[in-house]
């Protein structure tokens, strides 16, 4: 018997091409079931994925999908959702295609406040290039870019989508992965803009540099780092530096969402405009030339 | 037409805003007026259906996405200033992908940063209107200095060997049809169009009314909006198109795929995709290639010539009747696909082609390799920012041929 989310899977097209241990495959998995328990309609439904293992995972999901440009899904996704509101629109990224190439556009996205949903698939590395630095690899980590160590400091993505006017923001691991389940589920019914960031190893590429363990070692120290927004409250910056934190960590209502903003400029402008017309009409006499 | 309400109406401010507007515009199509190019650029594209625009701000194009955000909500279209020009061009392909047509204008800088979506879009056949209005420079240049700058980023600036329709627009009419007409090959065949204007293009005003642009002009009914919808005669040509969120969910890559929508790493099928794409607008350069000949077959010069530099040179050829020189000009509207039959008929029976621009010789030299075998090709550039008169134009068909007076 087939499973609930085969539905929503491009069998054919198996095995992925993600590598052994990788933790792209985990989240995709969630967000199936999370699609599964929605009842998505499949017709309605527009998954985009940018470039890199992350974005590919696009490719695999039986909905109307698109593999787009590096770092643009966003605004691939913008367009779709203007011109059709009704669909179910869902970004998947990677950090360097959502923070590094595409930051600008999650911003944006961020700031509009409008209706799609953005999985940011964090595995610290640029791991479809072969392991260069991302800008969420973490100081002193080492890359085929930082031979000699990463020098610059990661973002706080969910923090960076919540200043910049995102909605829904929250974090989860591969490591625990019903949570992140459930914030797909949240974010995808969310009206406006939601932002979920996974955390997910990638052996190869990041953990056979910095994680000698391999891939078991990776998920229980994604595990261990793991903690809830109300522990972290009580931490200090230095404690809470190498910290995971995980939940629903900002949900806010009431903020207008764009797409639904500006259909009722259209409303308006229709109305103005089917006003004027009239107003013509009847200055120049009925006459219509 | 009732010229007492037509201006009352165009006295009152908020009709000031109005009066590029589809509903007044009715009342005083009859009449003529003083139309921008830019704005009639945006008119002939909400004329051809055009209901998505994703823009972001640059002189000398920003009158068209003023134009579109103020029209556009009023017949219940999409107008988005998005965060650069990468993102306008991303949203438009996203929503040609949805079954709407996208379309977006800028300027040589805003035009680069588009270049890598245009590929993508090339790819994946998402029908699109880009409008370039052209100033002088690389970089910043000279913003409201006028240029032919870009005519081989048209050609070439995306990556990869790709086709390109390209057009140019000489004065308001051909910003009105020629976008129309962009329109209607991006449709047709399912591929980003440019349509490039000089800076004094976007910016003039001359009188105008869509009832006055003569050839090439195309009416609403040249469209067909319908999503996914091919025309019958291309149908062995184009490639049914993938719309996201109808009932095949398909799947869109700008990888190398085949009719699966899937990637292919197969080198047959990927090369037969890659041909077939450019094949669809080179067979069909008959349809595509735009032009108008003036003294046909009596110059023994011929001046070719696009944009501001066309009307310089119709000028120029009047003059020459005057002083009974024998010129005849080729105005090109499309410079891409080339016209090669039309440059090469024209190349068989003068003794010169002198090419002015606003650039130095970009297209020059195209029609220079279809065309020295039977001509001597003469490039006539300019970078100052300032236009070619036609009196340069004449000056330099004089010494060509001979006849060289001072005046
Ligand atoms: C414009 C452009 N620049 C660079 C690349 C090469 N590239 C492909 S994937 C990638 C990195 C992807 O990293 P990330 O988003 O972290 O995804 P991951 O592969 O790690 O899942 C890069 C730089 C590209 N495809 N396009």
């Amino acid at each position: 018997m087939p499973l609930d989310i085969e539905q929503y899977l491009h069998t054919e097209r198996l095995p992925h091409m993600w590598c052994a241990g990788c933790g792209i495959g985990i989240v995709t998995g969630a967000f199936l079931r999370a699609m599964v328990d929605l009842g998505l309609k499949r017709e309605e439904t527009v998954v985009v994925g940018g470039v890199g293992c992350s974005s590919r995972a696009a490719g695999y999901v039986d909905v109307g999908t698109m593999h787009t440009i590096h770092g643009r899904a966003l605004a691939f996704a913008t367009g779709i959702k203007m011109a059709r509101p009704e669909f179910t629109v869902i970004v998947l990224t990677g950090d360097g295609d959502g923070a590094a190439i595409g930051g600008n556009h999650l911003i944006h996205a961020c700031r509009r406040n409008i209706d799609l949903t953005c999985i940011l698939f964090n595995n610290q590395v640029y791991g479809m290039t072969g392991g260069q630095v991302s800008p969420m690899t973490g100081w002193g980590d080492l890359a085929t870019t930082a031979p000699y160590g990463q020098v610059e400091t990661p973002f706080d993505l969910c923090r960076l989508a919540e200043a910049a006017g995102a909605t829904f923001v929250a974090r989860g691991t591969a490591a625990n992965i019903r949570p992140v389940e459930e914030y797909i589920k949240q974010g995808i019914q969310h009206p406006g803009f939601a932002f979920i960031e996974a955390v997910v190893p990638c052996p190869m590429e990041y953990g056979k540099r910095n994680a000698p363990g391999g891939v078991l070692a990776m998920l229980d120290d994604e595990k261990a780092r793991s903690i809830s927004k109300a522990e972290a409250a009580r931490l200090t910056p230095e404690e809470l530096e190498d910290k995971i934190v995980t939940g629903v960590l900002h949900h806010k209502v009431g903020r207008p969402e764009f797409q639904r903003s500006y259909a009722s400029i259209v409303a308006r402008a229709q109305a103005e405009a089917a006003e004027q017309a009239e107003t013509l009409q009847s200055e120049s006499g009925g006459a219509v030339s | 037409m009732d010229n007492r309400s037509t201006s009352a109406v165009l006295d009152s401010v908020a009709a000031m805003e109005l009066w590029h507007s589809h509903l007044l515009r009715e009342k005083i199509d009859q009449s003529s007026l003083l139309v921008q190019g830019n704005r009639a650029c945006a008119l002939g594209a909400l004329d051809a259906g055009v209901r998505f625009f994703a823009g972001y701000p640059i002189t000398p194009s920003s009158e068209i996405m003023e134009a579109m955000a103020y029209e556009l909500p009023r017949v219940g279209g999409v107008f988005v200033q998005m965060e650069d020009e990468i993102a306008s061009i991303c949203a438009c392909i996203g929503a040609s992908l949805s079954g709407w047509l996208g379309m977006t204008a800028t300027s040589g800088p805003g035009f680069s940063l588009m270049q890598e979506a245009i590929g993508y879009a090339i790819m994946v056949e998402a029908p699109l209107v880009i409008v370039d209005v052209m100033r002088e420079g690389p970089s910043t240049g000279r913003v409201s200095a006028p240029s032919q700058g870009d005519v081989m980023q048209a050609r070439w600036g995306t990556h990869g060997d790709h086709p390109a329709i390209v057009l140019a627009a000489s004065n308001v009419a051909d910003m009105y049809r020629l976008t129309m007409a962009a329109v209607r090959f991006a449709q047709r065949f399912r591929t980003p169009v440019t349509l490039l204007a000089d800076e004094v293009v976007g910016h003039m005003r001359e009188s105008f009314s869509p009832e006055l642009v003569g050839r090439y002009r195309l009416t609403s009914g040249d469209f067909d909006f319908t999503p996914g919808y091919v025309h019958p005669d291309l149908a062995r040509e184009v490639h049914p198109p993938h719309i996201l969120g109808s009932e095949a969910h398909p799947h869109v890559t700008g990888c190398t795929h085949d009719e699966t929508g899937f990637p292919t790493n197969d080198a047959k099928k990927s090369e037969r995709f890659l041909h077939e794409l450019y094949d669809k607008v080179t067979n069909h350069r008959d349809e595509l290639c735009l032009y108008d000949v003036k003294n046909e077959g009596k110059g023994r010069v011929c001046v070719v010539a696009y944009g501001s530099c066309a009307r310089s040179a119709r000028a120029a050829w009047r003059l020459a009747e005057l002083e009974g020189l024998p010129v005849e000009v080729l105005h090109l509207y499309t410079l891409f696909p080339l016209p090669i039959e039309v440059i090469q008929t024209v190349a068989r029976r003068v003794e010169f082609m002198l090419i002015p621009e606003l650039n130095l010789g970009q297209y020059a030299r195209e029609v220079r390799k279809l065309a020295e075998n039977w001509t001597t090709v003469i490039s006539m550039g300019k970078i100052d920012g300032t236009l070619i008169t036609p009196r340069e134009i004449l000056d330099q068909v004089t010494r060509l041929i001979g006849k060289y007076e001072s005046v």
